[in-house]
């Protein structure tokens, strides 16, 4: 290799694993070794007491965890990501549609559609508490005058309803990026496929079946992960909505983590719990490289 | 073979896109509208009595140090963290070297890695090193952030960039400095601004670090202002509204012109052209 190749290769790669190993390898490594002592937010320049596994242990068999696994996983994730890949298909197919467009149309749909994305979260969050407040909320007072309800709904706060709001906001936030990447794949479908499977008398299910669908794939699976980790590690969304409440009824891992090492005071239990999410996080960061982030390059070398 | 849809169908599909975009547009443009409103008649969709007053309170109340601080955080977090990763996207795309694969792999491993773990470690590093309030700890946090999709960002945009531009400016004599930042720089200049963006967004709506590391009331970010407004019982909606208002005013005026770079490069790999 010419010799100013690695010069370049050295000066440009030196600076960004500088930042990655100060941020996320040493930090990580120095949080193993906290997750074995009891390390209390008003000691911390004692070092805390060396303990074991006993912070894993009391994590593992705690009521408690059991409930902030179900949240984070099946909530959270399952269900978000859902929520989300599946909406995202139905709109991209809308504004998409021919209708849209003889109407011209799409160049409108497509800066209203943006909206939401280029909200940031922190205001998403406090925009939504007010829609779905029980005395000031739009959310409430449209439904009473619908007819639909007599009382207003705590919506953040009744175990019924808090999740579903939860999603909501989520689904509302990021629902544009999703849409907009399955538009930009619908686009990059050749009409003449359409075309052909339509004078050969294919009906809209074996279309969709077919022909959008094996299309869309990569695209759905891109998204559907990306918003796995985006989602299953975000602290916003339901720190600032409910504060893991009413109660813990909301509480996942990683308000679980904040509550224990800041508000408790425990860092040491609130490592143990950092590393559980870690080691989940790494495994599934290892599908995720193995079907998307080796792609990045791997298309590359194609060329 | 365009057929048009029927007319029962163009109008369903109408109907339901406004009902959708409708949906989707609400919440944000309330805030626009809530925050020129009278407190009184702020959630009210009969009354309007338009004021300044939400904005005037808002910054006798201190909201104007918030806004200075993010945007001086935010901005120098993008230009370091953009510098940064244009250059390692660049090494990753164009040169073949011992440890390549791995090396990008554990980039992207970053984008996959919950934070929220790092708040603690990171947070005790600091106190012990007497760098919490400190500008210099919150930079470091963020360009660290918004390193690992920025370089995946732009490792897709560079694709686009064709070999041959680079291979002639090193025979006319550059250093590969120069063509990353002289030849290439102008060609992908818009998807390096929509990566920029990203990064900014990340930035401007940060919590989880703000609120760990910056105590001291004058540090406070724009984010974390935003949520002391909210009391156990009473919330003071003309505060939340101006400030909400404030925060999204410059995402909004990012995003809108630069949609199209912003979602390709997030679909390069998953949309074949």
């Amino acid at each position: 290799m010419h010799a100013n190749v690695k010069g370049f290769v050295a000066f440009a790669l030196v600076p960004a694993f500088f930042f990655l190993g100060a941020f996320y390898v040493y930090p990580f490594v120095f949080n193993l070794d906290i997750s074995a002592t009891d390390l209390d937010i008003f000691q911390l320049r004692d070092g805390g007491r060396w303990i074991g596994l006993e912070n894993y242990i009391e994590l593992l068999t705690s009521p408690g965890f059991r409930r902030v696994m179900f949240n984070t996983v099946i909530w959270l994730t399952v269900v978000g990501v859902t929520v989300r890949i599946v909406l995202g298909l139905a709109l991209a197919f809308l504004l998409d549609s021919r209708t849209i467009r003889a109407w011209r149309l799409s160049t409108l749909t497509r800066i209203l559609l943006i909206v939401p994305w280029a909200t940031p979260p922190v205001v998403a969050i406090v925009v939504w508490r007010w829609i779905l407040d029980p005395r000031v909320g739009a959310a409430n007072q449209f439904l009473m005058w619908l007819g639909f309800i007599d009382q207003p709904i705590p919506f953040l706060a009744d175990a019924n309803w808090v999740w579903p709001s939860i999603i909501l906001i989520i689904t509302w936030n990021t629902l544009p990026l999703v849409t907009l990447t399955f538009m930009a794949s619908l686009q990059s479908l050749p009409g003449e496929l359409v075309e052909a499977a339509e004078i050969d008398g294919a009906s809209r299910t074996q279309l969709l079946r077919y022909i959008y669908l094996p299309h869309l794939k990569p695209a759905i699976i891109v998204m559907a992960m990306m918003s796995t980790f985006w989602t299953f590690n975000n602290f916003i969304y339901v720190w600032l909505t409910t504060g893991a409440g009413p109660g813990t009824f909301t509480n996942v891992m990683a308000t679980e983590i904040y509550i224990k090492g800041f508000i408790d005071g425990r860092l040491g239990y609130s490592a143990a719990a950092g590393v559980v999410m870690a080691m989940i996080m790494t495994a599934f960061g290892m599908i995720y490289l193995r079907y998307v982030a080796a792609r990045a390059l791997v298309e590359e070398e194609d060329r | 073979m365009n057929r048009a849809p029927s007319a029962s169908v163009q109008f369903a599909t109408l109907a339901v896109t406004a009902f959708a975009l409708a949906f989707l547009v609400y919440p944000t443009a309330w805030v626009f509208i809530a925050s020129l409103k009278t407190p009184d008649t702020m959630f009210s969709a009969t009354r309007w009595s338009m004021t300044l007053e939400n904005y005037t309170r808002l910054f006798a109340a201190g909201f104007g140090h918030n806004v200075v601080n993010s945007l001086v955080l935010c901005i120098g977090a993008v230009l370091l963290s953009t510098f940064v990763s244009v250059n390692a996207a660049y090494a990753f795309s164009r040169f073949r070297f011992r440890g390549r694969g791995t090396l990008f792999a554990s980039v992207m491993l970053g984008q996959t890695f919950p934070w929220i773990i790092l708040v603690t470690p990171v947070f005790i590093l600091f106190a012990r090193a007497g760098m919490l309030n400190n500008w210099g700890s919150m930079l470091f946090v963020y360009v660290a952030i918004s390193i690992p999709f920025s370089v995946y960002l732009l490792v897709g945009y560079l694709r686009a960039v064709p070999r041959s531009l680079d291979e002639a400016a090193i025979m006319d004599g550059a250093s590969y400095f120069q063509v990353v930042w002289r030849i290439v720089f102008p060609i992908m200049f818009p998807g390096i601004v929509a990566t920029a963006t990203y990064a900014f967004l990340l930035c401007w709506s940060e919590y989880l670090f703000s609120v760990a590391l910056l105590t001291q009331e004058e540090m406070k970010t724009m984010p974390l202002a935003l949520y002391i407004y909210f009391g156990e019982n009473v919330t003071d909606w003309g505060n939340v509204m101006a400030g909400s208002a404030l925060t999204t005013l410059p995402t909004l005026l990012l995003f809108l012109p630069l949609q199209r770079y912003m979602v390709s490069g997030l679909s390069a790999g998953s949309v074949k052209q």
